[in-house]
C-alpha cells in the first residue's frame, strides 16, 4: 500500500503548484475573453464570442498576427542556417575552441533585456556606434535613424532575435552531433566521398532530428519573445514593430481593455498548441527511432 | 604549417563576422559606460578618459543596490525551491511505475510550451486579487512554477542514467528507502542538481515580463526591470549610466555562465534528447 501512494506524494508538490500558477490563470482568461469586462477587471455580463469579434476587426490586431509570422519565421529559419555550420565548426578540434564556444555561448547569459537595451543605445541615430562602425567601414554616408521606422527597426530586431536565438540551438547541434560515430566517415572516406559527400549523406541525415527539435523549440521561444521589441521601440513607431506579445501587453496593461487581451492570450495559446502538439509527435517518434 | 594550425586559422576567420556582431553590443555597453556624460553623445570608440567613478556614481544614484538584491533574493529562493519540489518528482517517474506517469510527463511538457507572457492576464488578476502586487515572494512561486517542468525534466533524464544496483545494495545491507535516497543517491545526482540550479537561477535573474507586470513600486523592482525604467519613458536618458548598470547587471552571470558552460552543454544535450 505505501509503495502505491508514494509516487503520488512525490509528484504532488510540484503538481499542485504548476497547476495553481498555469491552469488558474488560464480558467480567469477563458472566464475575461468571454465576458464584459470593465476597466477595473470587473466582469459583467456574458457576451460570448464578442471580443473575438472586436479583434478580428482591429486592423491592428490583424497587422501584428501577420508581423509575428514574419518574426518567428524569419528568426527561426536565420537561426538554424546560421547555427549549423557553427555547431559543424564548434565540432571539430581547433586551436582556441574553448573560447570560440564561449564567445558564441555569450547572448545566453546576458538578459535578453540587457541586450536588447544595449542595442537601443546602439542604434542611435546620432550617438549610436553602430553608424559609426559603418560609416568608418565606409558602408553609409549618412547616419540612419534605425528605429525610428518599422522598415529599418524591424530587420534589425530580427537580427536581434537571431543572434540571442544561435546559442541554444548550436548546443542542441552539438548534443546531436557527439552521437554521430566517427567510423562512419571513416567509411564513407574509403568509399571515396568528398567533405560535401559526406555532409549531405551523413551529417545532415543523423542531424535531421535535432533540427526539427531546434526548429519546434525555437519557434515556441520567439513566438512569445517579449523583451526584444519592448525593450527597443515597445512596438512602435506608431504600432508598427508590434507582434502579438506586444500587443497583447499594450491592450491589457496600457489601453485596459482586458477582455480583449484574454481573447489575444487565447488566440495565442491555441497556436502554441499546435505547436507543442508537433513538438510531442516529432519527440515520440524520435523516442521510437 | 601544421594541419590543425591550418584548420584553426580557416575555422576563425568563418567564425569571425558571427563574433564580432555578437560581441558588437557588449563592447558598445563597456565603452559608453566608461564615457563622461557628454562624451557618451559623441560617438567614438575609445573615450579621452576612463571614468571609472561612473560606476560608484551610477551606484549611489541608480537604486541599483537594491535591485540587485531584489534579484538575488528572488533567484536564490526560487533556485532552492525549485530544486526542493522537482527532486521528489523526478525521483518518482525516474524509480517507479504509477497509473498517471505518462499523463504528468505530458502535464509537463505543456506547462513548458505555455510561457509567462500568454498568461501575463489571467495571473496579475490572480495576483492583484490576493492583494499581492508589489510582493517579491509571488515572484518566487511563479518563477519556481514555471521551472518546474524543465527541472524536473533535467533531474528524470539524469537520475535514469544512475545504476539502480547502488541503491539495492543498499537495501539488502537493510537501509530504509529514506536512507538509501539520502545516503546514496542524492550524493551522486550532485552535477545534475547543480546545472539544473544554474539554469533555474539565470532564468529567475532574467525574467522581464512577469516582474514588470507585477512590481509597481521602485523599491521592489529587479534587474531588468530596473534597468529598463532608466530607459523607458524619459526625456533625457544618462546613457554612460544605463550602460554601467547593464555591465553590473550582466558580467557577473556572464562569468559564472562562461565557467559553467561545458558542463551546462553536457548536461542540457542529454535532458534534451533523452
Amino acid at each position: 500500500m505505501q509503495r502505491a501512494t508514494a509516487p503520488y506524494i512525490l509528484i504532488l508538490p510540484s503538481f499542485l503548484l504548476a497547476a495553481a500558477i498555469i491552469l488558474w490563470p488560464l480558467k480567469e482568461i477563458v472566464s475575461l475573453s468571454l465576458h464584459d469586462v470593465n476597466r477595473f477587471g470587473m466582469i459583467r455580463d456574458f457576451i460570448g464570442l464578442e471580443h473575438f469579434r472586436v479583434l478580428f476587426a482591429d486592423p491592428d490586431f490583424i497587422a501584428a498576427t501577420w508581423r509575428t509570422l514574419v518574426w518567428t519565421a524569419a528568426v527561426v529559419l536565420g537561426t538554424l542556417i546560421v547555427s549549423v555550420p557553427i555547431a559543424l565548426i564548434l565540432n571539430e578540434d581547433f586551436y582556441g575552441r574553448g573560447i570560440a564556444r564561449i564567445l558564441i555561448m555569450l547572448p545566453w547569459a546576458i538578459s535578453l533585456t540587457m541586450t536588447a537595451i544595449v542595442w537601443r543605445w546602439a542604434l542611435n541615430g546620432e550617438s549610436g556606434m553602430l553608424n559609426s562602425a559603418l560609416r568608418g567601414l565606409g558602408i553609409i554616408d549618412t547616419n540612419i535613424q534605425w528605429l525610428a521606422e518599422a522598415s529599418t527597426a524591424f530587420p534589425m530586431q530580427i537580427l536581434i532575435g537571431i543572434l540571442v536565438s544561435v546559442p541554444f540551438t548550436v548546443t542542441i547541434f552539438l548534443g546531436g552531433l557527439s552521437s554521430v560515430p566517427d567510423d562512419l566517415y571513416e567509411a564513407a572516406a574509403t568509399e571515396g566521398a568528398g567533405s560535401w559527400d559526406q555532409f549531405r549523406l551523413i551529417t545532415l541525415p543523423l542531424l535531421r532530428p535535432f533540427i526539427n527539435i531546434a526548429f519546434v523549440l525555437n519557434t515556441i521561444y520567439v513566438f512569445n519573445s517579449f523583451p526584444i521589441i519592448w525593450a527597443t521601440t515597445q512596438g512602435g513607431p506608431a504600432n508598427s514593430t508590434d507582434i502579438l506579445v506586444t500587443y497583447l501587453y499594450k491592450v491589457g496593461f496600457r489601453i485596459g481593455r482586458l477582455g480583449e487581451a484574454a481573447a489575444v492570450s487565447l488566440i495565442m495559446f491555441a497556436i502554441l498548441l499546435i505547436f507543442t502538439i508537433i513538438y510531442v509527435r516529432l519527440a515520440m517518434r524520435e523516442a521510437k527511432a | 604549417m601544421s594541419k590543425k594550425l591550418k584548420r584553426s586559422i580557416l575555422f576563425w576567420l568563418v567564425l569571425s563576422p558571427i563574433v564580432v556582431v555578437i560581441l558588437f553590443p557588449y563592447a558598445v555597453m563597456t565603452i559608453s559606460s566608461l564615457k563622461s556624460a557628454t562624451e557618451v553623445l559623441n560617438p567614438t570608440w575609445w573615450p579621452s578618459e576612463l571614468r571609472w567613478q561612473n560606476f560608484p556614481e551610477m551606484w549611489r544614484t541608480s537604486g541599483i543596490a537594491e535591485a540587485l538584491a531584489n534579484s538575488l533574493y528572488v533567484s536564490a529562493l526560487s533556485t532552492v525551491l525549485t530544486i526542493l519540489v522537482s527532486i521528489p518528482a523526478a525521483y518518482a517517474l525516474s524509480r517507479y511505475q504509477f497509473v498517471g506517469r505518462d499523463a504528468f510527463r505530458q502535464f509537463l511538457l505543456v506547462s513548458q510550451m505555455l510561457s509567462p507572457i500568454v498568461l501575463v492576464i489571467g495571473l496579475f488578476r490572480l495576483v492583484a486579487g490576493a492583494g499581492m502586487i508589489d510582493s517579491l515572494n509571488v515572484l518566487v512561486i511563479i518563477y519556481t512554477a514555471f521551472n518546474i517542468a524543465f527541472c524536473v525534466w533535467m533531474l528524470q533524464s539524469y537520475f535514469s542514467t544512475i545504476p539502480r544496483d547502488l541503491e539495492e545494495a543498499a537495501w539488502m545491507e537493510g537501509a530504509s528507502r529514506w536512507r538509501t535516497l539520502v545516503a546514496v543517491f542524492l550524493p551522486l545526482a550532485v552535477p545534475a542538481m547543480v546545472v539544473t540550479a544554474i539554469f533555474t537561477f539565470i532564468n529567475a535573474w532574467n525574467e522581464f515580463v512577469i516582474a514588470l507586470t507585477m512590481l509597481r513600486t521602485e523599491g521592489t523592482y529587479t534587474l531588468p526591470i530596473r534597468v529598463f525604467s532608466l530607459v523607458a519613458g524619459r526625456y533625457t536618458v544618462d546613457w554612460h549610466y544605463v550602460m554601467a548598470a547593464a555591465f553590473v547587471a550582466s558580467v557577473p552571470v556572464a562569468i559564472l555562465f562562461a565557467w559553467l558552460q561545458r558542463y551546462l552543454v553536457r548536461g542540457l544535450s542529454i535532458g534534451a534528447v533523452k
